[in-house]
């Protein structure tokens, strides 16, 4: 069975580019995600953003197939993760938060690693490999290994190891951070880009400028469960507010209270 | 703060113990398996104590003190540790005192299953000189502590070796040399032994002279000084024991200061490479470019060429061995079957890589597992590039044997036995990757960190799979013996055929068995091996 959806009418409507039906993920007596529906379209530009534990980095895990849901199904488009494994991965790139690249390769043996096992041609992987060194300003660090790079630059490693194949959906966990101003700006671009020749791209991040200046549609997750979503404009206006930020904060429940600690604000000593 | 540390030492086993089944099972294991063997050595050293005279009985205490030291300090880092250490640099913005954080590392390191055996040792030292107790607690306490102190010293220098410009070429000569030095010990103790008998061989090679030198000898001579009723001499080498206990604290902490102030140094690691890639030349699909990957891992990470530069020693060793005509080892030198030996040494070599292709991912097997690799082609590719390192080291070691032995002519087995053991090898290893991963400690520490528990297993998975590979190659052995022995009723190349055709067989059953179960337990298995 596939996630293609049927509307009232009976009509076929084209499969969601990512999609989870369901999905729960219990750490013992803890739930991390639950019960979670997420349908996000072709060409989207995905926001998932919530508090620390609120589930993201769990929930994109199960969607690529890193940690085996409790219950529910996940997949991308007509295909089911924990059925078709192979299939989803050769659509999908992960830039996950924590990036645990193979530190004893150079930057240009990672991503030729990456096309190979991506079953891109020889000349293909080296053409779209210097392509994209030179665009991250990393071609002069081609040489080196990974484990001697920055903390910016692996990140711009990762993200180049993740749109070599250039997938269907890409799935990116905190993007920028580490990365200088100026690389953030050309990911960006290249990002904007890629979603509009009909690529989708998944987006956590607590950088709330960011959400607002990609993301097309953005869910807010709280305690395991997508909450609420929408375009930025509709999930301001529910909550009469101007910014994705102040919607995230209200939606989490406000800030008021929090935060005294008032012998922080004593003298020291 | 000394006792913070040891509560948080055993907060953390406790957590551990709690969090993972594999801790559960491994640590009681460990603790039987460790407490019986110390049982039985000491049990072996109480019986030859009671041949002895009562002056030699008090040498071979020292002896014992002494050989008790050097295997505790040396095979941590010559087999791998026991003990999953605090690492220092979590202290490094503490507010605490450098004597103090030494001290407090020193006791937690008490809190490990690996204690197991300096207790009944020490224990027993104690038991043995119960009639002057208090000097025989003093003693003991003192031993205990030169020999917690002197591991830890050990295993933080070769730590610190390691982050050294040349470092891990150096630790490998001191490994190469720590083995060596073993192997000529053993043999000139046991020649000596031989010649003299135990009793002459102690009085003959008294540790008086060097006993100030020596920091477990000068702790065991507290108690013999007791036994003898010399007071004064006693209360000196407490003294010098204790002094001791001093001084390996004081470089301890001196190396510890060195190493979280000192970044790893940099040129070893980041001269420029060449940057072709992996595009540039050499084989370009899945599997092989995965091979070729290994195979780069195997000559850059310090562990694993440490795992594969072992059948340098192991060659050295058995060449010593055979030259020097120790033991049992001289007789084979005339053997011309020698070579056929190069195919089961090697096994050994490559057990810690071919039993846990995933566990040496660490952390990246989470980068690894969201490519779109077939689990066949991913357990192929890993397959590949370790049947390359193991024929390469099988063909040098079968040359240098029949170099050796001047068994030339059955060198012609030599290809089929290998292709059996190998294939054997990887059948057994491809299974138990997939089955129990073995999580390897965090790179950037303390290199020699393990978690205690998981080590058990680790030996326990070991020892039975070398076991089933053992068994396997029974019947391919065979074949060959039957080639060289019993008038040679069977043509050599029937042999090389079956032995091939029995590596390949086992080899093809296992892999399309392991690929069905990593197929299905890929979250598992990144798990099991993920650092936290």
């Amino acid at each position: 069975m596939t996630a293609t959806e049927h509307d009232e009418e009976g009509e076929t409507s084209a499969a969601p580019a990512v999609w989870a039906r369901g999905l729960v993920r219990r750490f013992g007596k803890s739930t991390a995600v639950d019960g979670l529906d997420l349908s996000i379209r072709p060409g989207e530009f995905y926001g998932l953003i919530g508090q620390n534990g609120a589930g993201k980095t769990t929930t994109i895990k199960m969607i690529v197939g890193l940690l085996r849901p409790t219950a529910g199904r996940a997949g991308i488009g007509d295909f089911d993760t924990w059925k078709q494994p192979i299939e989803v991965k050769r659509r999908i790139g992960v830039l996950p938060e924590e990036f645990n690249l193979y530190e004893r390769l150079t930057g240009a043996e990672l991503l030729d690693f990456v096309a190979a096992m991506h079953g891109l041609e020889r000349s293909q992987a080296v053409e779209r490999r210097n392509e994209l060194l030179e665009l991250l300003d990393l071609q002069d660090e081609a040489g080196k290994l990974v484990g001697d790079y920055s903390r910016g630059m692996r990140k711009k490693a990762a993200l180049a190891a993740a749109i070599i194949h250039r997938p269907d959906v890409l799935f990116l966990d905190e993007p920028f951070e580490g990365v200088d101003a100026l690389s953030a700006r050309l990911i960006q671009r290249l990002l904007i880009r890629y979603t509009e020749g009909g690529a989708t791209v998944v987006f956590s991040a607590h950088e709330m400028n960011l959400v607002e200046r990609l993301c097309s549609r953005v869910g807010i997750m709280i305690r395991g469960r997508l909450a609420m979503e929408g375009t930025q404009m509709e999930l301001c206006d529910r909550f009469g507010v101007a910014t994705i930020e102040d919607a995230f904060i209200a939606a989490v429940g406000g800030d008021e209270g929090r935060g005294a600690v008032a012998w922080l604000h004593d003298s020291p000593g | 703060m000394v006792a913070r540390l040891a509560w948080l030492k055993l907060r953390l086993l406790w957590n551990g113990l709690r969090a993972d089944w594999q801790r559960r099972v491994g640590f009681p294991s460990l603790l039987v398996l460790l407490g019986y063997v110390s049982w039985i050595l000491v049990g072996q050293f109480r019986s030859a104590m009671v041949t002895l005279t009562a002056d030699a009985r008090l040498e071979f205490t020292l002896w014992g003190a002494l050989l008790f030291w050097l295997a505790w300090v040396a095979l941590p880092v010559v087999i791998f540790p026991l003990d999953e250490n605090l690492d220092p640099a979590q202290f490094a913005f503490a507010p605490i005192r450098p004597s103090q954080l030494v001290t407090g590392l020193a006791v937690s390191a008490l809190i490990a299953p690996g204690v197991v055996i300096p207790v009944i040792v020490v224990g027993t030292a104690v038991v043995e000189f119960a009639h002057v107790l208090p000097a025989a607690l003093l003693s003991a306490a003192l031993l205990l502590g030169v020999v917690i102190m002197s591991g830890q010293v050990f295993t933080t220098l070769i730590s610190a070796i390691f982050k050294t410009r040349h470092g891990r070429d150096v630790a490998l000569l001191i490994v190469l040399g720590i083995g060596l030095s073993g192997f000529t010990a053993q043999s000139m103790i046991r020649s000596t032994v031989e010649r003299l008998g135990l009793e002459g061989a102690l009085l003959a090679n008294r540790l008086d002279g060097v006993a100030a030198l020596l920091p477990p000898v000068a702790a065991q001579r507290v108690v013999v000084s007791a036994e003898n009723g010399d007071l004064t001499g006693l209360v000196i080498w407490a003294l010098v024991a204790a002094a001791w206990i001093a001084v390996l604290g004081w470089v301890w902490q001196r190396l510890l200061a060195w190493m979280l102030t000192t970044p790893d140094a940099g040129p070893a690691r980041s001269r420029r490479r060449s940057d072709r890639g992996l595009a540039g030349r050499g084989g370009w699909s899945a599997a092989r470019v995965i091979a070729r990957k290994e195979v780069r891992f195997y000559v850059r990470d310090p562990r694993q060429r440490l795992v594969w530069t072992g059948a340098v020693i192991f060659i050295a060793l058995a060449a010593i061995s055979v030259l020097a005509g120790t033991g049992g080892f001289g007789r084979l030198a005339s053997r011309e079957w020698l070579p056929l030996l190069a195919p089961a040494l090697v096994l050994f070599v490559g057990l810690p890589i071919a039993l846990n292709f995933f566990g040496w991912e660490r952390n990246a097997a989470s980068f690894l597992f969201v490519l779109p690799v077939r689990p066949r082609t991913l357990l192929w590719g890993k397959n590949l590039a370790a049947t390359w390192a193991l024929m390469l080291e099988t063909v040098a070691l079968a040359l240098l044997l029949a170099t050796i032995s001047g068994g030339w002519s059955n060198l012609v087995l030599v290809p089929g036995l290998m292709v059996a053991a190998i294939g054997c090898q990887l059948a057994v290893g491809n299974v138990v990757s997939v089955i129990s991963p073995l999580r390897l400690p965090r790179e950037g520490t303390d290199v020699f960190a393990q978690a205690s528990e998981q080590g058990c297993l680790a030996i326990g998975a070991q020892a039975i799979s070398f076991f089933l590979i053992g068994v396997l190659l029974v019947v391919p052995s065979a074949v060959a013996v039957l080639t060289v022995g019993f008038s040679a009723p069977i043509p050599r190349w029937f042999a090389n055929v079956f032995a091939l055709a029995w590596g390949v067989l086992f080899y093809a059953i296992s892999l399309g068995v392991s690929s069905s179960i990593l197929r299905r337990r890929m979250p598992e298995v990144v798990n099991w091996v993920q650092t936290v």
